[in-house]
């Protein structure tokens, strides 16, 4: 009886052991915990670029040059040149609040490629908005962001390496011109044993 | 007999040790053209490693054309050997408050034995007047 009690006390606690060994907790996003693979862009990565690009760019003092600040900014391509499948946004939209938040520069959600509207019901109000009062009144874009994220892999040994270049393209949509242009290239290396699973 | 095993040894130690050892030697204009706004610092040392490892030589500020705080921050590697670090910078308003609304990311980084190495981040909107830079040894 006794050893029935015991074992079935044992068993109870064998999930919480299990458990506590497996257990999951919150990190910093971005932060020095985060998991870092040479394979992938990881989250710190999008992270970094998205601030090196933004930090650039206000910087060259390229958005301050408009005749009505703010400027109104335009996405356009953001190429995928890497062998993963990611979402730009990512890298784009981190860009776009912090420009928003700086003052500097609005995005436009109802103009984008191929004339499909990041926001429909938006570009929807605004046609309805010029057809009532018979003018138009969308401020067209200022500049365009274009850019594109390549991979280069390199290995050597059981030593791999990957660089994700973020590449990104200011052009001002009168002139057609690249008034700013930043590049933040992150490389990553690890080694994967010879023999493994 | 002794000495041909010890001689190898010995050999193979200052190998080693020499590998993981390399400083940096620079050469610079002697006669500087730009003049460093430096500015006087507060600091917080609560990791006596790494402040003996990777130390503050001065901090400078400038201003963008768009009227954003541009701070650049030098380091010296007081080591004869690479040093991995990670950096944050930190943004308040005029009224002390962090900006969270930004992101603000810890930047991994790394300096070469010997090297003197800057740092820089500009302020994310004109409000930022203060800021504060967080290093950690990686």
């Amino acid at each position: 009886m006794k050893k029935t009690a015991l074992l079935s006390i044992l068993a109870a606690a064998i999930p919480f052991v299990v458990g506590g060994c497996a257990s999951a907790h919150y990190v910093e996003t971005g932060g020095r915990e985060s998991v870092v693979t040479v394979g992938q862009i990881n989250i710190q990565d999008y992270i970094q670029a998205a601030n090196a690009a933004t930090s650039d760019l206000l910087a060259s003092g390229a958005l301050d040059k408009v005749a009505t600040p703010p400027a109104v900014l335009a996405i356009s391509r953001i190429v995928n040149n890497t062998g993963q499948q990611i979402d730009t946004d990512l890298l784009t939209k981190k860009i776009r609040i912090a420009l928003l938040n700086s003052g500097k520069a609005q995005t436009t959600t109802t103009l984008g490629l191929g004339g499909t509207a990041e926001d429909p019901m938006a570009k929807g109000l605004q046609q309805e908005n010029e057809f009532a009062n018979d003018q138009k009144t969308t401020r067209k874009p200022d500049f365009t962001l274009s850019g594109k994220i390549i991979q280069t892999l390199a290995s050597s040994g059981s030593t791999h390496q990957s660089t994700y270049s973020f590449q990104l393209s200011l052009t001002d949509a009168k002139t057609g011109l690249a008034v700013w242009e930043g590049e933040k290239e992150i490389t990553k290396q690890g080694t994967r044993p010879s023999v493994g699973f | 007999m002794k000495t041909r095993i010890l001689l190898p040894l010995a050999g193979v130690a200052l190998l080693i040790l020499s590998g993981c050892r390399t400083s940096v030697n620079t050469i610079e204009n002697a006669q500087k053209e730009g003049q460093r706004q430096m500015i006087s610092d507060s600091r917080v040392i609560t990791d006596g490693s790494l402040a003996r490892k990777v130390s503050f030589v001065g901090v400078n500020q400038t201003m963008t054309p768009g009227g954003l705080l541009k701070i650049q921050i030098e380091l010296l590697n007081r080591k004869h050997s690479l040093q991995r670090f990670s950096y944050q910078f930190q943004w308040f308003d005029a009224s002390g408050m962090q900006l969270t609304t930004v992101a603000s990311p810890t930047i991994p980084d790394q300096i070469e034995g010997g090297e003197s190495k800057f740092i820089s981040s500009v302020a994310p909107t004109p409000a930022c007047k203060d800021f504060r830079v967080k290093f950690i040894e990686n």
